[in-house]
């Protein structure tokens, strides 16, 4: 494989790299991907993807630098482009690279070597989940199919040298029934995704959001699903957990370490080892091995996320949060598997406004938390079932706040992403009618 | 042109580039440098639908190596089963217009400065946090298709965001600035920003959540340009109307709003969506979508052309090494003839919104949602008491009926849209405009 033959000039940019400065850091990753996409209920486009990405990390007296390439032959470029990057930057208390741990050298957490990225494979996948939207009256507008495969090397002036593989699959299906649109997707580092439920759960919601009646503005129980619980969070509650801006003054939770920020049958922590998890990792994207962060126990907010760069300069430890973004991405700080987990109740047995995704999450305001969107397949839901769909509504609200109105979790909770949420049910939230 | 066998077309659309990046975090320098890549995307029309590679680290080589990857698409293409054809499509680039200053002829270390100057512009009293970046991307486009077409092109884009966040008793407000152009190197003197980012995060921490429901609205032109973006133009695009994904189709010719209402999508024009050709090497037009109240066309590639016509192609975009699809450019709401202060006195009462940070919307539903960073509420025609965070949403076929007024003032912001996975450069605008019956989201309780 040419994994292994990346060695070779790895090596030579690490002892060409020691030469100019104090530290340097590796990371290169190769992957392929196939992916076939569908209009309407045919196959329209496959496509089959080769991309590579080198970032170099480079540190001389403090001063750290850094720049990325996907043309890995010109690495000696991309060194001397990483090493004029850190005669720029501000000098910050650094105290080395991780160097080699016990353990493990190889990660393969998110590793299936039965998952093949063959454009056959994405044309089944495809298959099951068109047989799945037989099930309801509704028509497919667009799907997709993914599989993909990566190996990445992490390798520093310290000696470290680790590798990882990835594998990837996933599935997503949109379709329309009159003016109600419905949408389903899942994602897996294995083999075991079911495309037929996403094809069902597309077009039921498409099928069931027809004759939507409309709701009187006012202040309404609202369960929100894990997908619309992701997209506000996302926006919102995760970029305060973390260490740089806390100390840079951008999170509103900056100044709350240890106090109770929301309903103390909450808590809300990051699981690197999560069996099967999207994120789950044995180091970051520095090499700092990964472990559970507490940053919520108990509604008390108790830590917050840190790469080497911001503990060092803050006098703290990494948390192992350093993530990658990309083949080609340099670090910054994020989670592997947050968890929401506390309070479990039947959450759907009582009426609510169930919601399962929304329009405009992104438009939350990311300081004070304040959000307001547009409901997606919104429905009444009592006894545990959906009821009457509701047409178009807004909701407003704090995404800091909301966590302090919490009437319970649903006990059944979904990986979106590097969030694992289940639906949570809210008491008083504004819904503003049409 | 002979083509393989199995082959009715391909092109090849090939970037290499650079991208400088500088981060100015309250006063630290956290990064400033620069990246390069190089990504190519071949496609291959079989005789169903598309077979493509996506490659980085692409080397042109020879024509028996492009023989071998026509070859590899070809075989993808074997699995789609949608019969795909492409409409015929007039070639031709547009040049690039100059820039003003190179930003390649000023150094690393000037930039870092100026951009340096921006951020303590923002350091008032009360401001807790301060952060600049300046963003400088070439790109070097090179496009090839099986019919001889051969263009190619340099851009760049360059320009810088400010940010500043106030802090008061737990409650946390940000103002934000960002300039972003095509017209080269803006840098100089542009402290003024980081002043504005500043004075507008302090005034949002004595703001007031608006109440929501409906109400009159006046909208600058940023917000009305969002507007135009989420309430027009994705509903108009040629795949998502091939889908069935759009309240828009089958419309044309139907009236959707007051006769002098214009809506246009134009690739043209020298603002930040300016493209000298589109993606797939097709010239590239000024598309009136809305024209004097009608739905007048859509926006196409080459294939959506063919599959639903009405409407103009050229409207093909992709990111580096991605798939084309069809996108928005420069989009518009043509000026009216209002003034500013007879928009303000038609609206008596209601809400005067600025400033956005974006929306969404679902076309086959016809729904969409967008941000306002703030507003005032109007008594009387005067502006009375600032408000933050207001969101609107909306309904595609209703909503241009309650545009009443349009402004003369029209002006383009730019920005970014996002769409299948794909962030592409684009330019909303609008001048002011009057909107009735707007729903107004907010948690105001008062």
């Amino acid at each position: 494989m040419r994994w292994w033959a990346a060695v070779a000039w790895i090596e030579q940019l690490l002892k060409e790299g020691a030469k100019l400065v104090d530290e340097i850091e590796v990371f290169y990753a190769e992957g392929k991907s196939v992916s076939a996409d569908l209009k309407r209920r045919n196959v329209n486009l496959a496509v089959s993807s080769a991309d590579c990405g080198l970032a170099i990390r480079t540190v001389r007296k403090g001063r750290i630098g850094s720049s990325n390439t996907n043309n890995p032959e010109r690495w000696m470029e991309c060194l001397k482009a990483a090493i004029a990057s850190g005669n720029l930057a501000t000098p910050q208390a650094w105290d080395g690279l991780p160097c080699p741990a016990k353990g493990p050298v190889t990660d393969t957490l998110c590793f299936d070597p039965a998952l093949a990225t063959e454009p056959q494979i994405a044309s089944r996948l495809l298959s099951e989940m068109l047989e799945g939207s037989k099930e309801h009256p509704a028509e497919v507008t667009s799907g997709s199919a993914s599989l993909s495969s990566a190996s990445v090397t992490l390798a520093n002036s310290s000696g470290l040298y680790l590798t990882g593989r990835h594998t990837g699959v996933s599935v997503s299906m949109e379709a329309i029934a009159g003016q109600s649109t419905g949408s389903e997707f899942t994602q897996s580092c294995f083999m075991d995704i079911d495309p037929h439920s996403v094809g069902e759960r597309a077009v039921f919601f498409a099928s069931r959001s027809v004759g939507g009646q409309d709701v009187l503005t006012g202040l309404y129980d609202v369960i929100l699903s894990p997908i619309a619980y992701a997209e506000l969070l996302s926006a919102v509650y995760l970029p305060a957990l973390s260490g740089r801006n806390v100390h840079a003054g951008r999170s509103r939770l900056a100044t709350r370490l240890n106090e109770q920020v929301m309903d103390t049958r909450l808590s809300l922590y990051d699981d690197p080892s999560r069996h099967r998890g999207l994120g789950s990792a044995l180091w970051d994207g520095e090499g700092v091995p990964t472990r559970r962060i507490d940053f919520i126990r108990d509604g008390v907010l108790t830590e917050f996320a840190y790469d080497l760069r911001t503990a060092y300069r803050y006098g703290k430890t990494s948390t192992g949060s350093a993530i990658r973004a990309g083949a080609s991405g340099g670090t910054a700080i994020g989670n592997h598997n947050l968890t929401v987990d506390g309070l479990r109740s039947d959450i759907a047995r009582k009426r609510a406004i169930y919601v399962h995704s929304v329009i405009g999450a992104h438009t939350a305001n990311p300081m004070s938390g304040d959000f307001s969107v547009e409901m997606s397949n919104a429905f009444w839901m009592e006894d545990g079932s959906f009821q009457e769909p509701i047409r178009s509504a807004m909701l407003a609200g704090n995404v800091f706040d909301m966590h302090n109105k919490v009437d319970g979790l649903s006990s059944e909770v979904r990986q979106i992403g590097s969030l694992v949420l289940p639906s949570i049910r809210l008491s008083g939230m504004q819904v503003i009618g049409k | 042109m002979n083509l393989p066998s199995g082959v009715r077309y391909y092109d090849l659309r090939h970037v290499t580039g650079h991208v400088t990046l500088i981060d100015i975090d309250n006063g630290v320098v956290e990064s400033a440098g620069t990246s390069f890549f190089n990504k190519a995307l071949i496609r291959v029309l079989g005789s169903h639908g598309w077979g493509v590679l996506e490659i980085d680290n692409f080397n042109p080589g020879s024509k028996r190596k492009m023989g071998g990857l026509i070859q590899s698409a070809t075989r993808l293409a074997a699995i789609t089963r949608q019969d795909v054809t492409i409409a015929d499509a007039p070639h031709q680039a547009l040049a690039v217009p100059q820039m003003q200053e190179d930003p390649r002829e000023v150094d690393l270390e000037e930039k870092t400065r100026l951009l340096a100057s921006v951020e303590k512009a923002a350091a008032l009293p009360g401001i807790v946090n301060r952060r600049a970046n300046y963003i400088e991307r070439f790109e070097n486009i090179a496009f090839t298709d099986s019919s001889g077409t051969e263009f190619s092109y340099e851009i760049c884009r360059s320009g810088f965001n400010i940010l500043a966040v106030a802090s008061r008793n737990g409650n946390v407000q940000m103002g934000y600035e960002r300039v972003h152009s095509i017209r080269g190197f803006d840098l100089r003197h542009r402290e003024e920003y980081g002043k504005k980012s500043a004075e507008r995060a302090l005034s949002l921490l004595d703001a007031r959540h608006v109440r929501g429901g409906r109400m009159r609205a006046v909208l600058d032109p940023e917000l009305a340009g969002v507007f135009a973006h989420e309430a027009v133009g994705h509903a108009s695009e040629g795949d998502l109307i091939q889908e069935g994904n759009s309240i828009l189709a089958g419309k044309i010719g139907d009236r959707i709003g007051n006769e002098w209402l214009t809506i246009v999508d134009d690739p043209t024009l020298p603002e930040f969506g300016f493209e000298p050709f589109d993606a797939e090497g097709v010239e590239v037009r000024r598309t009136e979508i809305i024209k004097n109240g009608i739905i007048n066309s859509y926006l196409h590639n080459r294939e959506t052309l063919a599959a639903i016509g009405n409407g103009v192609p050229g409207h093909a975009r992709a990111m580096p090494g991605e798939p084309p699809l069809v996108r928005m450019s420069n989009t518009f709401i043509e000026n009216g003839d209002a003034s500013l202060p007879e928009l303000m006195e038609a609206c008596r009462t209601g809400i005067l919104l600025k400033g956005s940070r974006g929306g969404q919307v679902d076309p086959g539903r016809g729904i969409f949602q967008f941000n306002a960073e703030y507003g005032y509420m109007i008594e009387n025609g005067e502006s009375a008491g600032l408000v933050r965070d207001v969101s609107l949403s909306g309904e595609i076929l209703s909503t241009l009926h309650d545009i009443t007024l349009c402004g003369n003032d029209r002006a383009m912001h730019p920005g970014y849209c996002g769409k299948g996975g794909q962030s592409v450069p684009v330019s909303d605008g609008a001048p002011h405009i009057l909107l009735e019956n707007a729903v107004v989201g907010g948690s105001g309780m008062d």
